[in-house]
């Protein structure tokens, strides 16, 4: 077996593992939250439990196709170039309500760009700028719905 | 219904509702036209914006962009041999090499008009199917929706492209995460570990935009840096004439009626539509000899059937509140969200915006006309926008709209980790329409079972002993469940 097609594998062995062992525990932690009583059919964690066992079951069959056959995924092309857009877009999400929409917006398309392979500086600044700028307009002053501000400048 | 319809008519000749049948439609046609995008993507990325709206104008302006977006497919498949949307991609196979022999603006006045025709007519069946089914489906207590939601679920199976485990799976975690939150009968707390922010359960539009949207963003930046292709000659649409329809005529109504049969049935959706019409339009077409080399009747063939989808699709998402693809998935998730809960009440309970919906769906494939054939030329331009400008646009507008609706940067948060998560599911092949699916039906799942359990003493039996519907009603989800999978068993043991 080619090594790109053992490692896909892999990668595909390890997520259904994971999505596994999220279910297992979940399933695990109904038996140890408190609810008042009532009869089993009425009991608040009666209708997940059903759930996750289905899902535990299905992912045991979907685990062993994953361990039995190859997967067709597509390699990642650039490794650090996904892991650094990930990080970044995590990073904004959260800096948005405490540091505003204007700034970490500017800052994200700053490094997602070039990321995405756009070289032009002047095209880079000029939407990184531009767009998060024209929302702040829009929303701010023209439709009188205001976006987070920054702690910074109270402006945008 | 038809009392409602003056009513109806006043919401949509209102400013707000011409500037958004307007802006919708253009809007749909513009991101519909961009590859990659898609109608999921397209809608998804609206759907924030809908919630500062009233109902009927917040609908129509989902509906506008997702009957754009199909028909503005067409323009990316015949310019530039890229499908902007899935269900453009048989239109690929005959638009562009029509463009190449430089009638790239014939090949989209045939795409436009083919367009509109199966647009309209779907539009006409759902103003009529869509009140019948409801009405039948008036009668139904908690046990016979129980089966109509078991038979909603069963079209995971029908979405699940690639794995059906794998759709299974995800349609489960979607099950799973609505049931986060409070309790529907008792009110108590699952599954939020003290986390007060999880007490009103996941942000539903959170989950959409990030396993949509965000992840798709991340599955192109996984994905090698894709260079612009280059544009065919093009100076505007121009509409066939008349006499250019002769022997055509045929083949456009057998491709409609395709595309509304496949609409209304749970979990096709128009890709399928539109590749099974081009394949019957190259068995009966007169001009089947051409097929494949530039034929306007593959042309038509594709773009007929996949708009007919349209109206189609929502028959079932209206009167039943069963989602027929991703796409209605989406929608069902937002009339959830404006507080409208599709089924068979809908009708009854909310005339005016049923009638506006209808009416509405109506004039938006109307305007498809006019409105296609000014913003081609504008969309083409827009093909040569390099995918970078495009993918932090997505990001910066869905965050936008994610902290717009509610002002909680939680939300945010759910958005990032859903995108992730679908990205790593999408990756292996996890389709994400049943996860929606999950979710938006889950709940009514959980409170239909538990009430029809108080209804007959426990008795689990007892749902499909005392109600004929409920029979049915589960004998059909049983046959939609496993006609799939001993077909995908005999295909298996055939390989």
């Amino acid at each position: 077996m080619p090594p790109t097609i053992t490692k896909l594998k892999q990668e595909s062995v390890i997520v259904q593992l994971l999505l596994l062992i999220t279910a297992i525990a979940l399933y695990l932690s109904t038996f140890k939250q408190g609810f008042t009583d009532a009869e089993a059919a009425q009991s608040p964690m009666f209708f997940p439990r059903i759930i996750l066992m289905l899902w535990i079951v299905l992912n045991i069959i979907g685990l062993i196709q994953s361990v039995r056959h190859s997967n067709v995924t597509n390699p990642i092309a650039s490794w650090w170039r996904i892991l650094l857009v990930i990080a970044v877009t995590c990073v904004y999400v959260n800096l948005i309500g405490s540091e505003g929409f204007f700034l970490p917006s500017m800052v994200f398309a700053l490094i997602c760009l070039p990321l995405f392979g756009i070289r032009n500086g002047v095209l880079i600044v000029l939407f990184a700028v531009a767009v998060p700028g024209v929302l702040v307009l829009l929303f701010n002053h023209m439709l009188g719905m205001p976006l987070p501000t920054s702690r910074f400048t109270h402006y945008f | 219904m038809l009392s409602a319809l003056p009513e109806a008519i006043s919401i949509l000749l209102s400013l707000e509702g011409i500037l958004v049948l307007m802006l919708g439609t253009s809007l749909g046609i513009v991101l519909g036209a961009m590859p990659g995008i898609g109608s999921t993507v397209a809608v998804a990325i609206v759907l924030p914006f809908t919630l500062t709206m009233s109902q009927a104008p917040a609908v129509m302006l989902l509906l506008a962009v997702y009957a754009g977006s199909v028909y503005g497919g067409s323009i990316a498949a015949i310019l530039i041999n890229t499908p902007g949307t899935p269900q453009s991609a048989a239109t690929c196979l005959d638009g562009y090499p029509m463009a190449k022999r430089g009638q790239a603006g014939l090949a989209l006045g045939w795409a436009t008009v083919a367009s509109v025709c199966g647009g309209l007519v779907s539009a006409v069946v759902l103003i009529f199917a869509a009140p019948q089914l409801a009405a039948f489906a008036l009668e139904f207590g908690p046990i016979e929706t129980f089966a109509l939601i078991l038979l909603g679920m069963t079209c995971i199976v029908s979405v699940s492209t690639g794995s059906l485990i794998k759709g299974l799976m995800a349609g489960m975690l979607g099950i799973f995460l609505s049931t986060v939150g409070g309790d529907p009968i008792l009110g108590e707390m699952r599954f939020t570990f003290g986390n007060w922010q999880l007490f009103a359960g996941f942000n539903l539009l959170a989950v959409v935009i990030g396993v949509f949207a965000l992840s798709e963003v991340f599955i192109r930046a996984s994905a090698p840096i894709s260079n612009v292709s280059e544009l065919v000659t093009f100076s505007g649409i121009e509409l066939p004439r008349w006499s250019m329809w002769r022997g055509r005529l045929r083949n456009l109504g057998k491709s409609v009626l395709i595309g509304n049969v496949i609409g209304v049935l749970p979990g096709t959706g128009a890709a399928t539509a539109a590749f099974i019409s081009y394949a019957e339009g190259r068995r009966s077409s007169p001009n089947r000899a051409g097929f494949g080399d530039g034929e306007p009747d593959g042309i038509v063939s594709s773009e007929a059937a996949n708009n007919a989808v349209t109206g189609g699709a929502l028959v079932p998402t209206m009167a039943l509140g069963i989602p027929g693809d991703a796409i209605t998935a989406v929608m069902l998730a937002t009339l959830t969200l404006h507080g409208i809960t599709p089924g068979p009440n809908l009708v009854q309970e909310n005339p005016t915006l049923i009638a506006a919906i209808f009416a509405g769906f109506f004039i938006i494939n109307l305007l498809l006309l006019p409105l296609g054939m000014a913003l081609a030329r504008v969309a083409a331009p827009v093909l040569r926008i390099r995918e970078g400008f495009m993918m932090s646009a997505i990001v910066i507008l869905c965050a936008l709209g994610i902290y717009f609706v509610r002002g909680n940067p939680f939300d945010l948060l759910v958005m990032g980790c859903a995108g992730f998560i679908g990205f790593l599911l999408r990756r292996q092949g996890f389709p994400m329409a049943p996860l929606v699916i999950g979710m938006v039906l889950g709940p009514t799942l959980e409170l239909t079972l538990r009430q029809g359990l108080i209804l007959t003493d426990g008795n689990f039996l007892a749902f499909f002993t005392d109600s004929p519907i409920a029979f049915v009603l589960a004998i059909a989800a049983l046959l939609a469940l496993m006609i799939p999978i001993v077909r995908n068993f005999r295909t298996s043991k055939k390989d």
